[in-house]
C-alpha cells in the first residue's frame, strides 16, 4: 500500500488543544501496520522520520490574519506545499486524511487533484463550538465545514455528532465512522492500490 | 504552449485596468497560437465556462458559501478556483495577476510542480500607503507571497519594478518590465449623446476616468477646477468608487456642483462620446502603477493633463505629449490645467505629439514580450529537478 497521507493543523510539539497528542496516540500505532506520511505545520520546511512516520513540515508563509477563516485558508496553502512534496517524494498516496475543519481544505484540493479517497475526522463542529451561527464569521466557519464534509469519501467523528453531521452537514449517515474504531478497515476499504 | 492565466476580474466583470489588461493580453497571446485559460470570478450572470476570441474561459461563482468580509470571499473564490482546476487540461505554466488570486497560483503551483509567473499590478502599500491593521498586513503579506513563489514578477513600469523590488526585497533578476499596451478604437463607435445636456457652446469640457478613491486623487481636481471658475469649463467624472459621496459633497462646498457631472461607470461608446468632446483630460493620482487610460486619452486625440508619478511620469514628457504637476497639488493642476485650455498652439502640439507616442504601446509587442518571460521561465523549468514525479 502507498502511504496514507495525514494532513493537520496540530502535532507535538506543536500543540494547542487536545487533537495534538490524540493524533500521536492514533497514529503512532497505525504507522506500525500501514506507511503514514504525516503533513504538519511548523516553523520550517523540512521532512524528518519520527515514530514511524514520515513527517513533512511545513512553515507558515503568512504571520498576519484578520480572523481564524483567513487563517485556516493560508494554512492550507502552506499544507498543500507539504502535502504536494509529500506525494511526489513517496512516489503517491493511498488515501487523504485530514484532522480538523482547519486542515480539510487541503486534503480536498489533494483530493481532487489527485483523484485520491479523503477522510476528514471531525472533533468537533462550528454549531456544537459556537451553538447557534450568530456572526457572518460563524456563518463562514460552518459554511467551509459543510463543503469539505460534502467532499469526503468518509467522516470520522464521534457517534454523538453524527446525527448532527447528518441533519447539519447534510452527511451521509452511512458515511460517518466511528472516532476511535478500527482505522484500518476504513483504509482497507478505501485506499487506492 | 499551454498557460493557465487566473485572474478574479475579466470582462463582463471589471473593476479597474486590470481587467482590460487581462482581456487584452490573452487575446494577443492566443494570436501567438499560445493556448490560454483564464480562471476568473462570475457572479452567476455570465457563462460559466465560454470561448472569447480563442481565448478558453472558466468562470466561478463563489457564492455557494457566505463570508464576513471580502479577504473571506477572495479565499472563498480561489478555494474553488483550485478545486475547479483539477478539470482544465494540462497547462505548461501558471499567470496570476495580483494578490486576489495569488492563493490559487501557489497552490495549483505545487499541486502541478508547473511554474508561476505573477504580474503586480498594484501593491498593498501603495494604495493605501501604510499597513495599518491585520486586512492591510494580510494582502501586503499575500502580495509579498506571491512575489516569493512566482518564477518571474511582471511589472507594468519601472516604478512598479522598484516599488515591489523594494518593499517586497524581490530580486531583480527575477523580474520585468513589461508596459501596458494601447488599441486604437478599442471603445468602437460614439454614443449618441446630446452635448448640450453637459456644457452649452462655448464651455470646454474636461475628462476624468477612475475609480473614485483617494488613491486616483479625484478631489484634487475638484479643489483645481474651483480655482478656474474664471474659465467656462465643466467637468466629467467618470467612474464610481467609495470616495463619491464625499466629492458630491466637496464640490459643493467648493461652489463647483453645477459644473461637475458625476456620471458614475459609462459603456466603452459614452466615453468614447466624452473623449471626442473634451478639451483635456486629467489623471490626478497619488498612486498610479501605470495609468492606462491615459494612453486611451492621448489616442483619443485630447491633451493630458497628469500627477508626475508612477507609470503617468513616464508615459507623459512634459511639454511633449502632455503636461504634468506635482502630485497632489491643486495649485499646480491648476497652472497646467489653465495652460492647456487657454493655448490652443499648446494643446495642438502635445495632442500631436501624444498621437505619436501612443503607438510604441501595443499589446501585441506586450504579448511578445510576456511570451518571451514564459519561454525564459519554461526554459529554467526544464533545467530543474522540480517537476511532477507521479
Amino acid at each position: 500500500m502507498k502511504p496514507v497521507l495525514h494532513i493537520t493543523w496540530e502535532y507535538p510539539p506543536y500543540v494547542v488543544g487536545s487533537l495534538s497528542m490524540e493524533l500521536r496516540n492514533t497514529l503512532v500505532p497505525l504507522a506500525q501496520q500501514v506507511p503514514v506520511n504525516l503533513v504538519v505545520r511548523a516553523d520550517s520546511d523540512e521532512t524528518a522520520e519520527i515514530d514511524g512516520m514520515k513527517i513533512f513540515k511545513v512553515s507558515q508563509s503568512i504571520k498576519s490574519s484578520p480572523h481564524v477563516l483567513a487563517y485556516a485558508h493560508v494554512l492550507n496553502i502552506d499544507l498543500v506545499r507539504g502535502a504536494s512534496r509529500a506525494i511526489y517524494e513517496s512516489g503517491g498516496a493511498s488515501l487523504v486524511h485530514c484532522h480538523d475543519w482547519i486542515s480539510s481544505l487541503a486534503g480536498v484540493y489533494i483530493s481532487s487533484n489527485f483523484c485520491l479517497p479523503l477522510v476528514i475526522s471531525v472533533y468537533s463542529t462550528e454549531l456544537a463550538r459556537s451553538r447557534s451561527l450568530s456572526t457572518l464569521l460563524s456563518m463562514g466557519i460552518f459554511d467551509l465545514e459543510k463543503h469539505c464534509l460534502r467532499r469526503a469519501d468518509v467522516v470520522v467523528a464521534d457517534m454523538s455528532l453524527a446525527e448532527s453531521l447528518s441533519k447539519d452537514y447534510g452527511v451521509d449517515p452511512g458515511r460517518i465512522f466511528p472516532r476511535g474504531g478500527d482505522l484500518l478497515k476504513v483504509y482497507n476499504r478505501w485506499a487506492m492500490r | 504552449m499551454k498557460v493557465l492565466m487566473i485572474s478574479w476580474e475579466y470582462p463582463p466583470y471589471i473593476v479597474g485596468g486590470l481587467g482590460r489588461h487581462v482581456f487584452h493580453i490573452s487575446k494577443s497571446l492566443v494570436q501567438k497560437d499560445i493556448d490560454v485559460t483564464i480562471l476568473t470570478f462570475t457572479d452567476g450572470s455570465s457563462p460559466s465556462q465560454e470561448e472569447v476570441n480563442g481565448v478558453h474561459v472558466v468562470r466561478i461563482n463563489p457564492y455557494s458559501l457566505r463570508y464576513p468580509d471580502f479577504i473571506s470571499w477572495s479565499h472563498g473564490l480561489n478555494m474553488l478556483m483550485v478545486e475547479a482546476a483539477s478539470a482544465i487540461d494540462d497547462f505548461d505554466l501558471i499567470h496570476v495577476h495580483d494578490w486576489l488570486t495569488a492563493y490559487a497560483g501557489i497552490a495549483l503551483k505545487h499541486i502541478k510542480r508547473k511554474p508561476l509567473v505573477a504580474t503586480i499590478h498594484s501593491t498593498e502599500l501603495g494604495r493605501r500607503g501604510s499597513l495599518r491593521n491585520d486586512y492591510e498586513r494580510h494582502i501586503h503579506e499575500l502580495e509579498w507571497w506571491l512575489t516569493y513563489e512566482a518564477w518571474n514578477v511582471i511589472c507594468c513600469s519601472n516604478y512598479m519594478l522598484r516599488e515591489v523590488s523594494g518593499n517586497m526585497s524581490c530580486p531583480r533578476e527575477k523580474m520585468s518590465v513589461i508596459t501596458n499596451g494601447y488599441e486604437g478604437g478599442s471603445m468602437g463607435p460614439p454614443a449618441p449623446l446630446v452635448r448640450k445636456n453637459y456644457a452649452q457652446n462655448g464651455e470646454k469640457l474636461v475628462l476624468y476616468v477612475g475609480r473614485l478613491v483617494y488613491e486616483k486623487g479625484p478631489h484634487i481636481l475638484l479643489e483645481a477646477a474651483s480655482k478656474l471658475k474664471h474659465l467656462d469649463l465643466k467637468y466629467l467624472i467618470v467612474g464610481d468608487g467609495s470616495m463619491r459621496p464625499y466629492l458630491v459633497d466637496l464640490s459643493k462646498r467648493l461652489g463647483i456642483s453645477e459644473r461637475v457631472y458625476f456620471l458614475g461607470h459609462v459603456t466603452d461608446s459614452e466615453l468614447a462620446t466624452f473623449y471626442n468632446w473634451s478639451s483635456a483630460a486629467v489623471f490626478p493620482s497619488l498612486y498610479e502603477p501605470f495609468g492606462i487610460v491615459a494612453l486611451e486619452a492621448m489616442g483619443a486625440g485630447i491633451p493630458v493633463v497628469v500627477s508626475a508619478t508612477g507609470g503617468l511620469d513616464e508615459i507623459v514628457q512634459d511639454g511633449y505629449n502632455g503636461l504634468k504637476f506635482m502630485p497632489g497639488s491643486s495649485d499646480s493642476l491648476t497652472y497646467q490645467l489653465n495652460r492647456v485650455i487657454t493655448d490652443k498652439a499648446l494643446s495642438d502640439w502635445l495632442v500631436g505629439n501624444a498621437r505619436q507616442s501612443v503607438e510604441k504601446y501595443s499589446w501585441d509587442s506586450a504579448a511578445s514580450e510576456t511570451e518571451a518571460v514564459y519561454h525564459k521561465v519554461l526554459d529554467q523549468y526544464e533545467k530543474s529537478s522540480w517537476k511532477p514525479a507521479v
